[in-house]
C-alpha cells in the first residue's frame, strides 16, 4: 500500500494534519498519483487503528495533527528496508494483444506493431516536456523519469517484436 | 518555415549485383525551430540521411534543399557546411593537441576570422553549453560528457542554423545524455533545425516529431504539430 506507507515516511519528519500531507504527498510525488482529502484521512485512521501514529489536540482550525508512534517508525524502517516484489503483476493488455495478432496469422503485426510504437513515442513525448517543465524538486523528476524508462522499454520490446517477426517471414 | 528539405532522396552504393539502396526515396522537411529525430536499426539509413541533409554526400536521385539553396547546385559544399552546419557525432573528432577553446575557435579561423574575434565567440558559445571552466583544458583532461559539451560548442559557433547530431549521447550515462539534449532542445528553441538520429527511444523524447526508418524508408512518424508540441 504505497499512499500508507508515503503518509507514514512524511509523518516520521514531523507531525502533521491530514491537509499538509496530501500537499507534501502530491508535491513529491507530481501530479501522477493525485490525492483526495478522504483519502488521507481514511488512511490515517486505518494507520491509527493499527498504532502506527497517534492523533494529537484539533488547532485553531479545527484539524488533527497526527504523530508517529514508535510502532510506525519501525514499519517505515521495514518499508523502506525491502524490496518491491511484483506479485500481483497486472496483465499487461498490449502483450497479449500481440501475442493474440501473431497466434491469429490473419491480423497485420506489423501494423499493430506501429500504431502502438506511434502511440507509445508521443507518450514520451510528452513525459519529456513533462520533466522539462518540471524545474523544481528531484522527486518529482525521477517520478517521471521512471515513466519515460518504462515507455522507452515498451518501445524497445515493439522494436524487438518488429525485427524477430521480420526475420521470421 | 522549412529549412531544410528532402525530396524523394535515394543512395545506392555500389552498382549492379552488390548496389546497397541505403535510401529508397525518403522526403522530409525540418523546419526552423524544429527538432526532429530519426530512429531506426543499424543498417536503416539514419546516417546516410544526416549525411545527405548535410552535404556531407550526394544523393543518387531526389533533391537535398538547406534554405534556400539545393545542394545540387552548390559549388562550395564546404563552406556551406562550415557556415550553416554543425555537426556533432558519437565520435566527436575532438583535435587533441588543441585546447577546448582552439577545438572551438577552429571553424571561424578556417571563415578568415581573426583569431581574437574567434576566441571571443568560441568564449560565448561554450559559456552557452556551460563549458567556460573547460576553456583551457585539453581534450583527454574532459570527461565524456564535457567533451561532447565542446563538441556541441563547435557545432554552434558563428550561428549556425542547422545542426546535426549523429548519436550525439553515445555512451553517455543517461543523466549527461539529458543535458546533451537539453542544450539542443535549447538552441532549437533559439530557431535552430535540429535533425537528430538516435536508437534511444527516451532521447527521441526530446524532439517535435520522431521519423521511424526501416530499410532506406520512412516506416511511421508521430505526427506532433510545432504548437502542440511546445
Amino acid at each position: 500500500m504505497p499512499v500508507r506507507h508515503g503518509l507514514l515516511a512524511l509523518l516520521s519528519t514531523g507531525p502533521r494534519h491530514g491537509y499538509q500531507l496530501r500537499v507534501e504527498f502530491e508535491a513529491s510525488t507530481g501530479v501522477t498519483w493525485p490525492l483526495n482529502i478522504g483519502q488521507v484521512y481514511t488512511t490515517l485512521s486505518r494507520l491509527e487503528r493499527d498504532g502506527l501514529v497517534e492523533p494529537g489536540e484539533s488547532d485553531d482550525q479545527g484539524r488533527v495533527v497526527y504523530t508517529i508512534t514508535t510502532a510506525g517508525r519501525q514499519e517505515v524502517e521495514r518499508w523502506f528496508g525491502t524490496p518491491v516484489v511484483p506479485s500481483d503483476r497486472p496483465r499487461d493488455e498490449l502483450v497479449i494483444k500481440l501475442a493474440m495478432a501473431v497466434a491469429a496469422k490473419k491480423v497485420n503485426v506489423t501494423e499493430v506493431i506501429h500504431t502502438q510504437r506511434t502511440a507509445t513515442m508521443q507518450a514520451l513525448q510528452q513525459l519529456t516536456r513533462a520533466k522539462r517543465a518540471a524545474a523544481e524538486g528531484t522527486a518529482q523528476r525521477l517520478v517521471l523519469d521512471s515513466m519515460i524508462f518504462k515507455a522507452e522499454a515498451e518501445q524497445r520490446w515493439l522494436d524487438h517484436c518488429e525485427a524477430v517477426l521480420m526475420e521470421e517471414r | 518555415m522549412t529549412f531544410v528539405r528532402l525530396a524523394e532522396v535515394a543512395r545506392v552504393h555500389g552498382e549492379g549485383a552488390t548496389a546497397v539502396h541505403a535510401l529508397k526515396g525518403v522526403s522530409l522537411e525540418v523546419g526552423v525551430g524544429e527538432l526532429v529525430a530519426v530512429m531506426g536499426p543499424s543498417g536503416s539509413g539514419k546516417s546516410t540521411l544526416l549525411n545527405l541533409a548535410g552535404g556531407l554526400d550526394r544523393p543518387t536521385s531526389g533533391t537535398v534543399h538547406v534554405g534556400e539553396q539545393d545542394l545540387a547546385t552548390v559549388r562550395d559544399l564546404a563552406a556551406l557546411r562550415r557556415r550553416t552546419v554543425g555537426y556533432v557525432f558519437q565520435d566527436l573528432n575532438l583535435i587533441p593537441s588543441l585546447t577546448a577553446v582552439e577545438n572551438v575557435m577552429l571553424p571561424r579561423e578556417l571563415d578568415g576570422l581573426r583569431s581574437n574575434r574567434a576566441r571571443q565567440e568560441a568564449m560565448a558559445v561554450l559559456a552557452e553549453v556551460d563549458g567556460e571552466d573547460l576553456a583551457d583544458r585539453f581534450p583527454e583532461e574532459l570527461s565524456g560528457g564535457q567533451r561532447q559539451r565542446v563538441a556541441i560548442a563547435r557545432a554552434l559557433v558563428g550561428e549556425r542554423r542547422l545542426l546535426l547530431a549523429d548519436e550525439p549521447t553515445g555512451a553517455l550515462d543517461t543523466r549527461t545524455g539529458d543535458e546533451i539534449l537539453r542544450l539542443l532542445r535549447a538552441r532549437c528553441d533559439a530557431g535552430a533545425a535540429v535533425l537528430l538520429v538516435t536508437h534511444e527511444p527516451r532521447y527521441a523524447g526530446w524532439a517535435d516529431r520522431v521519423v521511424f526508418l526501416r530499410d532506406g524508408m520512412i516506416a511511421d512518424s508521430t505526427n506532433v504539430s510545432l504548437e502542440s508540441a511546445r
